[in-house]
């Protein structure tokens, strides 16, 4: 690495938003600190008491943490489709991305597992999910593809952060004693580059499969039983686009705010969004299908149990909840994304934020009713979530933040090494194609440029 | 090899002999369950021995008695199972419930019968053959014992409440609270719980180690008949036969050992 492309001011802005922190920062800081300490606090309350300081009871037994834990894991599916995917089919436009999506992945999934812990009645018995292992049991199944899945991804973010760490370790600064220790001795030789591409290359392709028997796993928690409502066979495929569709737009929203706040208008251009706005307005399509095909069999087939949970939602005490996350999910975001005029970066940020409060309503819509209208219909019961449980989730939204916000000052949010890798190959693209051109057409082209 | 550590090995083994033939007698003698030990007097009373613990219940036995909670009293007292002044914490090992809601497919069968829709009928955990409760829990807290009965480990249970999604009928209570100040009365000689682990109806396998018979039945044996439903010459077995069955949700294949007649 010679000293000039050290310092050079090409590439500056992703370099700025590790070494150079603003006032935004320090109100982030403050703020998030602030949130995640009163989800602290709730916790403590709780653990104090017991899980009765919750709305929760003898017949709704499982409520936001439950929802929280499934929203969290759907989240992660962020870095798995941009990264593994992209990567695999060669789509360029993933280059200013793949960070920041894998990133989402790695941290969100402790706050998928965290809700768990938050919800066991004993979480000092936890380590008996390890000792006493029953692999009968679909809970097992989520122990063991979620630890396969949060290592898969952070050793895959790890493997595409080394390039990286090696450019700021050579950069100097602070943490050059981090980046030394990270870098294991990188040094950008043709051998290490293409050991470097074959691991990712394996671990994309990995993850991928990994990850879609996560959330297919998370679903069989419902479907395994014989809830009405939940034992259902649509649920693997539900969740799974369920989880790309929330994962998608978490990404955008966080594109969205490390543009803005990094300055990374040159890297994060226009195209990008718009090619994971149509993403996303597929997933949101993918999403209304499975909807309504779930919902069209439980009203044609009529049984009365499953009659009784449906007008709940569609009529009764979930109304409320189940058409706002119609709204969120569909009605607010599809024509916003359809439209050329409206499919801006604006535009497909507001329909983000529109479909990962939807996605979250459909987590709740998709547990609590099942639980309210149990077998026993003289014990019907209301759920009235209390302020423990909306800090906790406050609390987790907030930490996740505050630590992305964190990472975001030690690494570079954007993959330098893969933007410089991309137009290395654009220019060999190019370079191979004028090649070929016929004479007169090099000769007027170099006219031109 | 000199001979005083060849002898102390041929001691050892001789040792080890010993120790593995006689070991499993005298455990067997020592343990309470041993028959025996009434057999040579040590043991006041003989356990229950059964096969396959099942209960049959008399629906028309609640009739008229809209305010009888005698088997509920009898089974909360003994097991220390807490009272809650609202509903929402509510621990219930057994209860009753009307006749339409735990029988809604039956619900038209008996309407010109003396059993009424709103009829209270004693409900309670089944210890289903096949209970779904039981192959969902992480960490086999819960299992079902070779004679039927569904059991519940309070020391390992990690308290996620996945066996009360499992089962189709409601039957498991979570400890919302330390249940300990909520008690009325604690029962020395049964555990109470710690908060956080969840727990049912244990067809009182204390009282059937002991000889006796569950403190529901003993509370009201004219309505609850307990038993083994593999022995042919069984008071239930009799029951079983002879009477028109019902059973709560039968379709869903769990196999429930509780069963419902009536005496007409």
């Amino acid at each position: 690495m010679d000293k000039r492309q050290l310092q050079s001011t090409e590439d500056r802005p992703l370099y700025e938003s590790v070494t150079t922190s603003g006032r935004n920062f320090k109100l982030a800081l403050i703020v998030l600190g602030a949130l995640t300490l009163w989800g602290l606090a709730a916790y403590i309350f709780q653990y104090n008491i017991g899980l009765g300081v919750t709305g929760l009871s003898r017949q709704i037994f499982w409520g936001i943490y439950i929802t929280n834990f499934v929203f969290f894991i759907g989240i992660s599916h962020a870095g798995t489709l941009i990264s593994a995917i992209l990567r695999l089919v060669k789509a360029e436009w993933r280059r200013p991305i793949t960070r920041a999506a894998e990133m989402i992945t790695v941290l969100v999934l402790f706050f998928g597992v965290g809700s768990i812990l938050i919800d066991l009645g004993r979480p000092d018995r936890m380590l008996y999910l390890a000792r006493y292992a029953n692999f009968r049991s679909p809970l097992l199944w989520d122990v063991t593809a979620v630890a396969v899945y949060l290592t898969s991804s952070s050793l895959f973010l790890y493997l595409a952060l080394i390039p990286d760490i090696a450019l700021l370790r050579d950069r100097g600064g602070r943490l050059k004693w981090l980046y030394q220790m990270l870098a294991l001795g990188w040094e950008g030789t043709e051998r290490q580059q293409a050991r470097l591409d074959k691991a990712i290359r394996f671990f994309s392709i990995l993850v991928i499969l990994v990850a879609v028997s996560v959330h297919t796993v998370v679903s069989f928690v419902f479907a395994m039983t014989i809830q009405p409502m939940w034992h259902s066979a649509i649920f693997g495929p539900y969740f799974v686009a369920g989880a790309i569709f929330s994962g998608i737009a978490a990404l955008i929203i966080s594109m969205y705010l490390i543009r803005k706040f990094y300055h990374l208008e040159d890297y994060l251009k226009p195209v990008h969004f718009n090619n994971l706005g149509l993403l996303l307005l597929v997933m949101a399509l993918f999403w209304f299908y499975f909807t309504f095909a779930e919902y069209l069999t439980a009203f044609y087939g009529n049984e009365p149990l499953e009659m009784s949970i449906f007008w709940s939602k569609f009529t009764g005490q979930y109304a409320f909840f189940f058409w706002s996350m119609v709204m969120f999910c569909f009605v607010i975001p599809v024509p916003l994304l359809a439209f050329k005029q409206t499919r801006t970066i604006t535009g497909i940020t507001i329909a983000s934020i529109s479909v990962v409060i939807g996605m979250w309503l459909e987590r709740f819509v998709i547990v609590v009713p099942t639980l309210t209208l149990q077998r026993l219909p003289a014990e019907q019961a209301f759920y009235h979530p209390t302020w423990v449980e909306f800090g906790i989730l406050v609390g987790c939204l907030a930490l996740f933040c505050l630590l992305y916000v964190l990472f975001t000052k030690v690494f570079p949010i954007i993959s330098i090494w893969e933007l410089k890798e991309g137009k290395e190959h654009k220019k060999a693209e190019v370079r191979e194609w004028l090649r070929n051109r016929p004479p007169e057409e090099r000769a007027e082209l170099q006219r031109e440029l | 090899m000199d001979t005083s550590r060849r002898n102390f090995l041929k001691l050892l083994g001789i040792a080890a002999f010993g120790f593995s033939v006689a070991t499993r007698p005298v455990l067997n003698l020592l343990s309470r369950n041993n028959p025996a030990r009434a057999a040579i007097g040590i043991e006041p009373t003989v356990p229950l021995a059964g096969k396959k613990w099942g209960m049959a219940i008399d629906i028309t036995a609640c009739l008229d008695k809209e305010n009888c909670t005698a088997c509920i009293d009898a089974c909360h007292t003994v097991h220390n199972v807490p009272v809650y002044p609202n509903q929402h914490d509510e621990i219930k090992w057994i209860w009753r419930a009307p006749y339409k809601d735990v029988f809604p497919e039956a619900e038209h069968a008996f309407k010109e019968a003396t059993v009424k829709s709103d009829t209270p009928v004693t409900v309670l955990c089944n210890h289903c053959t096949e209970p779904p409760c039981t192959v969902v829990c992480p960490t086999r807290a819960t299992w079902k014992r070779e004679d039927g009965i569904v059991m519940i480990d309070y020391h390992r249970c990690i308290g996620c409440r996945y066996c009360m999604a499992g089962c189709p009928y409601g039957a498991r209570s979570f400890n919302w609270f330390d249940p300990r100040p909520y008690v009325p009365e604690i029962n020395e000689d049964f555990p109470t719980r710690t908060r956080g682990v969840v727990e049912k109806c244990n067809f009182c396998a204390e009282r059937l180690a002991r000889g006796q018979q569950p403190a529901c039945v003993e509370a009201c044996p004219e309505a609850l008949i307990f038993g083994d439903l593999e022995d042919p010459n069984s008071e239930i077995n009799e029951i079983l036969r002879t009477h028109h069955i019902i059973q709560r949700l039968p379709e869903l294949g769990t196999g429930p050992n509780v069963f419902y007649f009536t005496r007409d």
